[in-house]
């Protein structure tokens, strides 16, 4: 067990050793799970090798349950889901497309049911 | 610095779609003292593939592994003043990283690349899922007020669809297990919780677009947005983006050595 400094930047999570500047290193999170571990511990894993587990001990329950619901939110994907979700809504109540005025409305990253699972 | 590659591999060449995806010719970056080196610039083509906000590049279509990735952040896109016709560069505003120059086949594919490079960045994304969420808190008060008149008046003939009272309550999203397992959280985090800056009386503004050095590009691309203010100064370099630029040192590194590495077989090949 290391200490590191650990920082969230979009959707990557860099930890550094607590006395420098530079990372050592960084995960991509992207098509990741976050779960709860035992107490004051979550863990990272990947779609690809879920066996493979990152695991992270806070200083407490409370910091464990921020982590968690930050790291949850982090990736790009959860973003777009949540952007056509949104789009979507607003569409069926007001009847107009609240990306139209972005001129990115057309884009097939935005489109309902085009993504393939 | 490590990388979880596999992860990011797997990312990388997994069949979620792409944003966007074609042939392009990247530009060697030579160090300096490679000062024997004619000064001639060469180019390599690659298969570029865009998700979110990295850009993969690949050596063949079907290549499994990328050979180099570019995080999309604290970056402006911008129209090249390069001998090559159709060039384009991404310039980060982290001083020490380097800049990569790269080169579509025609006109339309450039102004295809460098609207949706411009567009990629998680910050962009960011500021609009915060106005949509506004847009649609403010619309289901309008509904849940419908016997009032409308607060604003913004776009002219905007219909109301009164015939679905049933209002999603913001609270209540659906879970969506696709993806990588990610869910829907329960109303907080940054969904909910997102600070939400000063808006004038009633009239939402669009975000405006990432802040750009003036260039062709912003004409060329894409279709004029109402209300954007005129163009954003440039960001000042954030410490975080730094980060980024070691990403991408590692990855030119591997490739500067598998090139060294092609080029001594290539000398020990002739007599």
């Amino acid at each position: 067990v290391k200490k590191r400094l650990v920082k969230l930047v979009v959707n990557f999570l860099f930890y550094f050793r607590t006395d420098e500047a530079e990372p050592i290193g960084a995960l991509l999170l992207e098509h990741c799970r976050i779960t709860k571990e035992e107490e004051n511990v979550f863990s990272i894993s990947f779609v690809e090798e879920p066996e493979r587990k990152y695991c992270f001990e806070c200083d407490s329950e409370e910091q464990c349950q921020e982590w968690i619901e930050a790291l949850k939110r982090a990736s790009y994907e959860f973003m777009r889901r949540s952007l056509i979700f949104y789009r979507n809504e607003i569409q069926k109540m007001t009847g107009k497309d609240p990306l139209e005025q972005y001129g990115i409305s057309e884009e097939a990253r935005f489109q309902l049911g085009t993504r393939k699972q | 610095m490590k990388l979880n590659e596999r992860s990011v591999a797997h990312y990388a060449t997994c069949d979620s779609p792409a944003d966007h995806a074609g042939f392009l010719r990247k530009r060697v970056e030579r160090h300096h003292h490679h000062a024997h080196h004619h000064n001639a610039t060469s180019y390599q083509r690659r298969w570029f593939v865009l998700k979110g906000n990295l850009l993969f590049y690949f050596e063949e279509r079907e290549s499994r592994e990328p050979v180099g990735l570019v995080v999309l952040e604290g970056c402006t896109v911008e129209l090249c003043e390069a001998a090559e016709e159709f060039a384009f560069a991404i310039r980060f505003d982290d001083a020490g990283a380097r800049a990569y120059v790269l080169v579509a086949d025609g006109q339309a594919a450039m102004e295809a690349w460098v609207k949706a490079l411009s567009r990629a960045s998680f910050d962009y994304m960011r500021l609009v899922v915060r106005e949509l969420e506004k847009q649609l808190e403010e619309a289901s008060k309008s509904l849940a007020a419908c016997h009032k008149s409308p607060r604003r008046s913004s776009s002219s003939g905007r219909k109301r669809h009164l015939s679905n009272p049933a209002l999603l309550p913001l609270q209540e999203k659906p879970t969506i297990l696709e993806n990588g397992y990610s869910t829907w959280g329960s109303g907080g985090g940054v969904l909910g919780g997102a600070a939400c800056p000063d808006r004038d009386g009633g009239h939402a503004k669009p975000p405006p677009l990432p802040p750009r050095r003036r260039s062709a590009a912003s004409s060329a691309a894409g279709s004029p947005v109402p209300g954007l203010p005129p163009a954003m100064p440039e960001s000042p370099v954030s410490p975080e983006t730094a980060c980024f630029s070691k990403l991408h040192s590692w990855y030119g590194q591997e490739i500067a050595v598998l090139r060294r590495e092609w080029q001594e077989r290539q000398k020990r090949g002739h007599p």
